[in-house]
């Protein structure tokens, strides 16, 4: 069964029309990549996952709960909506980690707030250093975001957005503010998420990456999907011509 | 007049100045936040409110300001009088928290959105997000500004003179009438002592923060 289910998004900004019609759904434990150039809509697509920004039409459902309908969302506060965004975590382009915190602090400052018990607090920072050991960071989870690369800092957003055990972890173009040696890190760890069954959604200029990585492919252009399909299928044998232009640019680098 | 009488004397008035600077500090700077909200209200009346507020206080002399809470209630409504002390208090309180509101604005928003929205997707309230995640970062940007403001203040605070508050200058200047200068010359030596101070206390609090950036 499907974990979450997206239809008929629609979005404006002002008269512009930036997403239309998109449905998609995604089971539990599978990846998914949407491609696509800049502008195509991936990144409100994403925001409007994590309720960063208000769809003007459609509905949202995780694990078979309507989380967003554009019908009734007027009526939502934003204590309701605080709750609902808690199923997906997001990871940011520009890693937007809280320069004052230490890496273990920026992954365990959201659960901490959230826990009232103070005797929960060990075995929180406990998971944090779990988390970050995961990402292979375990020795520097006392250092201050910029006393870390750009990898370090990008890996230490994701164990963040992980603490929170969302259902669906998205990515947004992870990598881009990186060099090409930094990437590899990333998406090294982004990998080894896959193979143990995360849930995720990734925006990617990564084309290898999204097709090793990723079991479905949902290619976007002008607010549209174009394409949506297996990942391998979709990028080495793209049946739309607006995919074949997109990724023959790919090819020719 | 000996040294020391000069000097006891300009000490009673330094006294009033350095409670006139603390007090006003301790109120303006919490008030300016409350107008900071304000100028930042997505309400448009209470905003345009505000910023019409801020717009006379900082647009008009200090001066009048003191002049007018302290005489205006009796003249215009025939209130008994503030005390002198207090009017000098209200007015430097408003006057300075209007021009803090300004630098806190100018702080909050120059944090990058991704800040908030880092927040909000790890499912932080609004007022969360402010008191762990935003504050500490636009304090430590407003901290050379504020600095300004502070040692501006310090000097400002002679100005209740206006309203016979005896605060420092108006005791040196007692002396100027007994056909001395040198008083004169040691008061401004307090204020260098007091704004030396300041700046040594703004440079450690700054180091304190160094540790992020």
């Amino acid at each position: 069964m499907a974990i979450l289910e997206v239809n008929n998004i629609e979005k404006h900004f002002g008269a512009t029309k930036v997403l239309e019609d998109i449905s998609f759904s995604l089971a539990e434990g599978k990846a998914l990549a949407i491609i696509g150039s800049s502008g195509s809509g991936k990144t409100t697509l994403l925001r409007c996952l994590n309720f960063l920004e208000t769809p003007d039409q459609g509905t949202i459902s995780v694990r078979g709960e309507v989380l967003f309908d554009a019908k009734v969302h007027t009526a939502l506060n934003e204590e309701a909506i605080r709750q609902k965004r808690l199923h997906f975590g997001l990871v940011f382009q520009s890693f937007n980690l809280f320069p004052q915190y230490t890496a273990l602090e920026n992954v365990t400052l959201a659960v901490r707030l959230r826990e009232k018990d103070k005797a929960q607090w060990p075995a929180i920072d406990k998971r944090g250093m779990e988390l970050l050991d995961r990402m292979g960071l375990a020795d520097r989870a006392g250092h201050y975001p910029h006393q870390l690369s750009g990898g370090q800092q990008q890996r230490v957003a994701i164990a963040r957005a992980l603490a929170l055990s969302p259902d669906v972890l998205c990515f947004d173009e992870p990598t881009s503010a990186l060099d090409p040696e930094l990437t590899g890190e990333v998406l090294k760890v982004i990998r080894s998420l896959a193979q143990q069954n995360t849930t995720m959604i990734i925006v990617t200029h990564e084309m290898a990456f999204a097709r090793d990585v990723a079991d479905e492919v949902i290619f976007m252009d002008g607010g549209l999907i174009v394409e949506q399909g297996p990942a391998q299928e979709v990028i080495e044998h793209p049946k739309e011509e607006r995919t074949k232009q997109f990724l023959s640019r790919y090819q020719e680098n | 007049m000996t040294f020391g009488a000069v000097t006891a004397t300009l000490m009673t008035g330094m006294a009033v100045t350095l409670k006139l600077f603390f007090l006003t500090l301790l109120i303006a700077l919490p008030l300016g936040l409350v107008v900071c909200l304000g100028t930042m209200s997505p309400f448009a009346p209470l905003r345009w409110l505000v910023k019409t507020v801020v717009w006379i206080v900082r647009g008009s002399p200090l001066m009048i300001q003191i002049m007018v809470i302290f005489y205006g209630p009796g003249l215009l409504f025939g209130w008994p009088l503030l005390p002198r002390f207090t009017a000098a208090l209200v007015a430097f309180s408003v006057n300075y928290a209007c021009y803090f509101a300004e630098i806190y604005r100018g702080g909050i928003q120059s944090i990058p959105a991704g800040q908030q929205e880092a927040g909000l997707v790890l499912g932080m309230t609004k007022s969360q997000i402010f008191f762990k995640v935003t504050l500490l970062q636009v304090i430590k940007r407003i901290v050379p500004p504020m600095g300004n403001e502070f040692i501006t203040l310090v000097k400002d605070t002679s100005l209740v003179r206006v309203i016979s508050v005896y605060e420092l200058i108006w005791m040196g200047e007692t002396y100027i009438r007994k056909g001395l200068i040198w008083p004169l010359f040691y008061t401004a030596v307090f204020y260098l002592i007091a704004s030396g101070i300041l700046t040594l206390w703004l440079g450690w609090f700054e180091k304190k923060l160094d540790y992020f950036q």
